[in-house]
């Protein structure tokens, strides 16, 4: 009971404290990288896109327990939504921004609709197939996507009328940054607000949040939509960086990379999200420069470790050590 | 705040070639961005080797410049990973060459910065005609599916075949295959009795060699993209008794090299029309084909072998005329002829795709036991017929 009792001013603190530290870490961070390596900043673009979608992806898997094989569907069509409002509506990034959410959310909403009435095994296939049926559907309609092809020769203005996306790269990253920064926040409202309480408790046992009045059902929709548009916003980024959508962004691997990722860092905490992308894509990048055709061993042998030495991902390393040293 | 001013000159430098220009001294670096790991790892692998059977024979330095080639994998169609790459290789490594580039995306994804950088990039492969629309740096040393098809379609039509049926897998290239060929056998007085376009993914196609039957055709034209498809279409054509009811099988890259075996002696009779096989009979592709096997025994040459020697032979003889200019390089390109293990080959001003000889042909049991694609009729100096469509 007590703890109930200070819950509010305990959380406001925590909430206030949490959400600063984190944000400041990661800024730096890729405030540090930016100084540091210069000439891999498209790399680097890459990895904080790629921290958007793990993030995503970390809110309905490592918050709700929803756990889906599909979430390739909601990235492709953020990328479609941003590249084809780039190619015939207006050049402008952060319009492309807001479409590529809108794309992401709708998928999620209509697809979700169904998938949320899903578990386990059902679940799993249902959200492969989903993306597999818009993966096909944008092969089909070349006269929208370009099919095969791709959908080329989506530039978008400079942001703000100012910065324009530049050679090197610097202009792409900090954007992508700025983005991650504002998603991180977002997620941290979500994940502290009672709303994201709820969802933990839904991960726990659902039955008792249903005895205890929680729409189960509407929670769950609620947050893949939210996802769904965050999940459209990696996509929308990831589009107007490269200037090309290719049907590879429904890809299966690109579902699996992500969980992958995900559990690699540690589900169900917003900087899992975030190390294990950068682990895994820094690992994966290091090992294809050294040995480009059998790089493949090095992912596959750092997972196992992860997953036999550190169930909780890489994010537990700490607590384990410390607990570790304390033991002896 | 020196540091920050520093790393930026230093960021700009390079992004303006200058310093890497002074580190690089007289290397001159080559990018090769193509699938090295994955299902698709196969072209990755052909490009490595016939690489390597070029540098081999030429060995690595041209005009008194050193020539060094650094990969980089992609892990099959992924734009976004291929835009990085090339970035990467263009402002960390200073390439003054790209090359490789087995999938559309891939190549198109780096279209806006050769443009910028003027890099001549080189593919190997990819092969959609408005590839090289996009950008004037582009040179392909493959083919385009217009390439072959129409070559395809005029040939039939004057051997015989007079109702054809289409059967093509439902993507962008089978599609391209599909109206090149049928346009030249209609041009050439022949009738198309039906387009079947079939699902990528599927492996099942009992149901369309019934439709393929029904259609009353003496032959079928058909594309699939080399793998699992054109296995179970090609064991289909053979247990639905298409083979017995007299309807013709005319396709085109179906009997890859690298995989032609495992499709058994069902393939044999199977008609092709292509622009290499490595049975080609010249000395120059039988010394290509036994430094193969000399260096990666157990290789066999294909398409994807021919393009990257013939696309290294180019970058040679543009680092021979220009050295690290890039525009200039691309001047000497065009026009530029050469003897390649197909036959000759030029390439062609204008579309900066190179212009060969197309050859029909059929699948035969070789003197070693190998299935191999015996050419028996030639169309010669076939430009890219796709790129003004």
């Amino acid at each position: 009971m007590s703890e109930l009792a200070t819950r509010p001013s305990v959380r406001t603190a925590a909430l206030s404290l949490g959400s600063i530290w984190p944000v400041a870490v990661v800024a730096l961070g890729a405030g540090a990288a930016f100084f540091l390596f210069p000439y891999d900043l498209a790399f680097l673009t890459r990895i904080v896109i790629m921290m958007v979608f793990v993030l995503s992806f970390d809110l309905i898997l490592g918050y709700a327990g929803i756990a889906t094989l599909g979430h390739a569907a909601m990235y492709g069509c953020g990328a479609y939504a941003a590249g084809l409002v780039a190619l015939h509506i207006s050049p402008d990034p952060l319009l492309g921004l807001v479409f590529g959410a809108l794309g992401g959310a709708l998928i999620a909403w209509l697809s979700g609709l169904v998938l949320m009435r899903a578990h386990g095994m059902t679940l799993l296939m249902i959200s492969i197939a989903v993306t597999m049926v818009l993966q096909e559907a944008a092969s089909k309609a070349r006269w929208l996507t370009g099919g095969a092809d791709g959908l080329p020769g989506v530039s978008v203005s400079p942001i703000f009328g100012w910065f324009e996306f530049d050679f090197v790269g610097q202009v792409a990253f900090i954007y992508s940054v700025c983005v991650l920064v504002a998603v991180l926040v977002f997620c941290q409202l979500v994940v502290g607000s009672p709303f994201g309480l709820a969802l933990k408790g839904i991960k726990g046992s659902p039955s008792r949040m249903r005895a205890i009045g929680t729409p189960v059902y509407r929670r769950k929709v609620t947050i893949y939509v939210l996802a769904g548009a965050i999940a459209g916003i990696a996509g929308a980024l990831a589009a107007q960086v490269t200037g090309l959508v290719g049907i590879e962004v429904f890809n299966f691997s690109l579902s699996a990379d992500v969980m992958v990722m995900l559990i690699l860092g540690g589900a169900g905490r917003l900087y899992g999200a975030i190390i294990g992308t950068l682990i895994f894509m820094v690992v994966h990048h290091v090992a294809a420069a050294i040995d480009p055709f059998n790089w493949l061993f090095v992912i596959g042998a750092m997972l196992l470790v992860v997953v036999f030495a550190l169930p909780q991902g890489l994010i537990s390393l700490p607590d384990r050590l410390i607990r570790t040293f304390r033991r002896t | 705040m020196k540091l920050i001013k520093w790393t930026l000159c230093a960021a700009l430098a390079a992004a303006t070639g200058v310093w890497s220009d002074a580190a690089a001294a007289d290397t001159i670096k080559v990018g090769v961005i193509a699938t090295f790991s994955g299902p698709n790892a196969i072209w990755g692998k052909q490009f490595r080797e016939a690489i390597d059977v070029y540098l081999a024979e030429h060995g690595d330095e041209i005009a008194g410049h050193k020539v060094e080639f650094i990969y980089k994998d992609v892990g099959g169609p992924n734009a976004d990973a291929s835009k990085a790459a090339a970035q990467e290789l263009l402002v960390r490594d200073g390439v003054k060459y790209l090359a490789g580039f087995d999938f559309t995306p891939n190549t198109i994804a780096v279209a806006p910065l050769i443009k910028q950088a003027k890099v001549p990039a080189v593919i190997f492969n990819a092969g959609t005609s408005s590839i090289n629309k996009q950008s004037d740096y582009f040179l392909r040393t493959s083919f385009t599916l217009w390439q072959i098809s129409q070559p395809a379609g005029e040939w039939a039509a004057k051997n015989g075949a007079k109702k054809v049926v289409t059967a093509v897998s439902d993507y962008n290239p089978g599609i391209d295959a599909e109206t090149a060929f049928s346009k030249a056998f209609e041009k050439n007085g022949g009738a198309i009795v039906e387009h079947i376009r079939m699902p990528l993914q599927t492996t099942d196609f009992a149901p369309f060699m019934q439709r393929i039957k029904n259609s009353g055709a003496d032959a079928v034209f058909t594309f699939l993209p080399a793998g699992p498809a054109t296995f179970a279409f090609t064991k289909a054509y053979n247990e639905n008794g298409l083979k017995d009811a007299g309807i013709a099988f005319y396709g085109t890259g179906e009997t890859d090299e690298t995989t032609i075996d495992a499709l058994g002696d069902q393939a044999i009779g199977l008609v092709t029309s292509y622009h290499y096989s490595d049975a080609h009979d010249s000395p120059l592709n039988q010394s290509f084909v036994a430094k193969l096997n000399e260096l990666h025994p157990g290789s066999r040459a294909n398409m994807a072998s021919v393009g990257a020697y013939d696309g290294v032979h180019l970058i040679y003889k543009m680092i021979e005329a220009a050295g690290s200019d890039g525009a200039k390089a691309l001047e000497a390109a065009k026009g530029l002829a050469w003897e390649s293990p197909r036959g000759p080959v030029k390439i062609d001003p204008v579309s900066r795709h190179v212009v060969q000889n197309v050859y029909i042909r059929r699948v035969e049991r070789g003197v070693d036991g190998h299935l191999v694609n015996r050419e028996f009729a030639t169309i010669p100096n076939v430009p890219d017929l796709g790129y003004e469509q």
